[in-house]
């Protein structure tokens, strides 16, 4: 990389500035609030707060709700990743193998990311919607009963199908990309080297794919931790009974709507290091085991 | 090891171009064969044809006493070394090399044998543990040939195998695949498209132009009886001069020929040479120098030792025998 040396000191930060700024204003004071008021309690008509330590935290350390919150968080962001990208590498593979009007289907594959998360929520919650929705329609004709509304499991399969669906368009670029820079020399020495085509796709393919399915990895269980925030308020409000109730929604819950502020920083703060952790470890495994 | 045999084969791809017409050779057993033209001559579409990378579309590739066209890649008992290599990234250099036997279900000692007995031959004993991209080039060719080798094939494929390496490297790596095929006796099919290569490497060269065979031949013969004015001026270096033989009526025995060719080598000083030449440039190698000039209105190359002296016009002879003649249309050889 070429490095430019200043002559002034005060240039480079000045050039920094406009980043540090909003960094600085939308991240890091945001979060130093959420780490000061974590720290308080306020009484029952918000006049007064009291610093109560870490009492916050020991109170959502005993929290059966809590724990619930984080149970159903982990089965969420887990079934969410693999849902989008296991269906996005199938459908790369498919397109990556399909020479002819790749383009189109690229395109036509594209277009969900452009909607609203808050839009697929509702797009979805219509599809589903148990009165009105096409699909649980259809699934009475073969005798299944379709009531998110009452059925946590469906519940938890409505948000995952919407949220997945949201991120298959993002997964599916990078993963063609990854596959379009693999040599076809390579695939064709393994089919002279007597590898079929599922042997060769794991034994070859799958494992070039591998930084862009790690990255790809971090990126979606961020999404699915953070940006689906709208998905579940548009379609299932964290219910029935918090069985879709996923962290970052119990934060915006409990603390806009049941006005918990010390609970509710207390919670973003481990939601923020929960990132932070994951990121870490993801990326220092992605360097030792994904390099060749 | 095995006989090739391409009967009257042909490629037209989906689109409707046509890169391949009806070619036929017929590849002995233990046979270096190279198919060599300029880019775009079909040369690499026929290799990959027989190697089963691409279909083919007219015709019959027998490899041994079987007719390939339907059987996979993976079934034909070839093995190919490609342009780039293609080694496996993510592998050592020993998984590139047991990959093809795993895949073929031998036995784990048998493998051991034969990796031990390629990096003997070819000298990768100290990198079998490291990953290609800990590589030089050179050393990278030698893996993707190792991986050939290893699997004791019917036949070796190469597809321009040397040109990614340096002109220092590749004249040393053309000897070793020279003097390997010769210790192996394995049937082996290289294409490339550097003429010299194609001279030092070949048992028998296939000339190939616009997806045609032009000649089929050893280097020798199709060096001094090329059959076509394009295999005239594609084989020998530098190229052989081609010109109209109206441009020298004084040449004796060219009379219905269209175009007369003589290599740079064939023209010498002569006081009384029937060919006058006008000196436009020359150029140094040593040994030996290249004078450019004008034969009427025609670019004449003519090779001279380099302590010879040089007038502005040089009166040149050439032997009967070294003259060669052309067909005007199509360029076929005429004697």
């Amino acid at each position: 990389m070429k490095r430019t040396i200043f002559s002034n000191q005060l240039l480079p930060w000045l050039l920094l500035a406009p980043q540090l700024a909003i960094t600085f204003i939308f991240f890091i004071w945001p979060a130093m609030q959420a780490v000061w008021q974590s720290f308080l309690r306020e009484d029952a008509f918000g006049i007064r707060s009291t610093f109560v330590g870490l009492d916050n935290y020991a109170r959502l350390w005993g929290s059966a709700e809590y724990m619930n919150s984080m149970q159903v968080t982990l089965i969420f962001s887990v079934s969410v990743t693999l849902l989008s990208m296991g269906f996005s590498l199938l459908l790369a593979v498919a397109v990556d193998r399909t020479l002819r009007s790749s383009r189109l289907y690229t395109t036509l594959l594209v277009w969900p990311y452009a909607v609203a998360p808050a839009v697929a929520g509702i797009l979805w919650w219509f599809i589903f919607n148990p009165t009105i929705g096409i699909l649980p329609y259809m699934l009475d004709q073969i005798g299944y009963d379709w009531n998110h509304i009452s059925n946590p499991n469906q519940a938890m399969l409505l948000v995952v199908i919407a949220s997945a669906w949201k991120q298959i368009s993002y997964n599916f670029l990078f993963f063609v990309a990854g596959l379009q820079s693999i040599p076809a020399s390579l695939r064709e020495a393994a089919a002279i080297d007597g590898a079929g085509p599922v042997k060769r796709f794991f034994t070859i393919t799958f494992p070039l794919l591998s930084p862009t399915t790690f990255f790809l990895m971090v990126v979606n269980i961020v999404y699915a931790m953070f940006e689906t925030f709208a998905v579940i308020d548009s379609t299932t409000e964290g219910g029935p009974a918090q069985a879709t109730n996923i962290l970052v929604y119990k934060v915006y819950f409990d603390g806009f709507v049941g006005q918990n502020m010390g609970s509710s920083g207390a919670q973003s703060v481990i939601l923020m290091l929960i990132v932070i952790v994951l990121t870490v470890i993801q990326f220092r495994w992605v360097e030792k085991k994904v390099a060749y | 090891m095995a006989s090739i045999n391409l009967d009257n084969v042909g490629k037209v791809y989906p689109g409707g171009t046509r890169a391949v017409e009806g070619v036929n050779i017929d590849i002995a057993d233990g046979e270096f064969i190279v198919l060599v033209g300029p880019s775009g001559c079909g040369k690499s579409t026929l290799l990959r044809m027989v190697a089963g990378l691409e279909e083919i579309t007219e015709g019959e590739v027998r490899i041994g006493d079987r007719v390939v066209n339907r059987v996979e890649p993976a079934e034909r008992d070839i093995a190919m070394v490609f342009q780039n290599y293609a080694l496996y990234p993510h592998m050592s250099v020993r998984k590139n090399l047991e990959y093809g036997l795993k895949n073929r279900g031998t036995s784990r000692a048998e493998i051991d044998r034969r990796v031990a007995e390629a990096a003997e031959i070819l000298q990768i004993g100290p990198y079998l543990d490291r990953k290609p991209r800990a590589l030089s080039g050179g050393q990278r060719q030698r893996v993707a040939m190792g991986r050939a080798i290893v699997r004791e094939p019917a036949a070796f494929l190469f597809d321009e195998p040397l040109s990614n390496l340096d002109a220092k490297l590749r004249v040393a790596m053309r000897l070793e695949i020279k003097e390997l095929q010769k210790r192996l006796r394995t049937t082996s099919l290289y294409v490339t498209h550097d003429q010299l290569e194609a001279m030092t490497l070949a048992d028998r060269l296939v000339v190939l132009n616009g997806g045609r065979v032009e000649q089929i031949g050893t280097p020798l013969e199709v060096y001094r009886k090329p059959a076509s004015a394009f295999v005239a001026s594609f084989i020998g270096s530098p190229a052989m001069n081609l010109i109209p033989a109206s441009a020298v009526p004084h040449l004796p025995g060219t009379g219905h020929a269209g175009l007369i060719g003589i290599r740079p080598e064939d023209l010498h000083p002569a006081p009384d040479g029937q060919i006058e030449l006008k000196i436009d440039a020359v150029e140094e190698l040593g040994a030996t120098r290249l004078v450019h000039g004008k034969v009427g209105a025609e670019m004449v190359t003519v090779t001279m030792p380099s302590d010879a002296e040089l007038p502005e016009t040089l009166r040149l002879d050439v032997a009967p025998g070294a003259v060669h003649l052309f067909r005007k249309d199509g360029g076929a050889r005429l004697t």
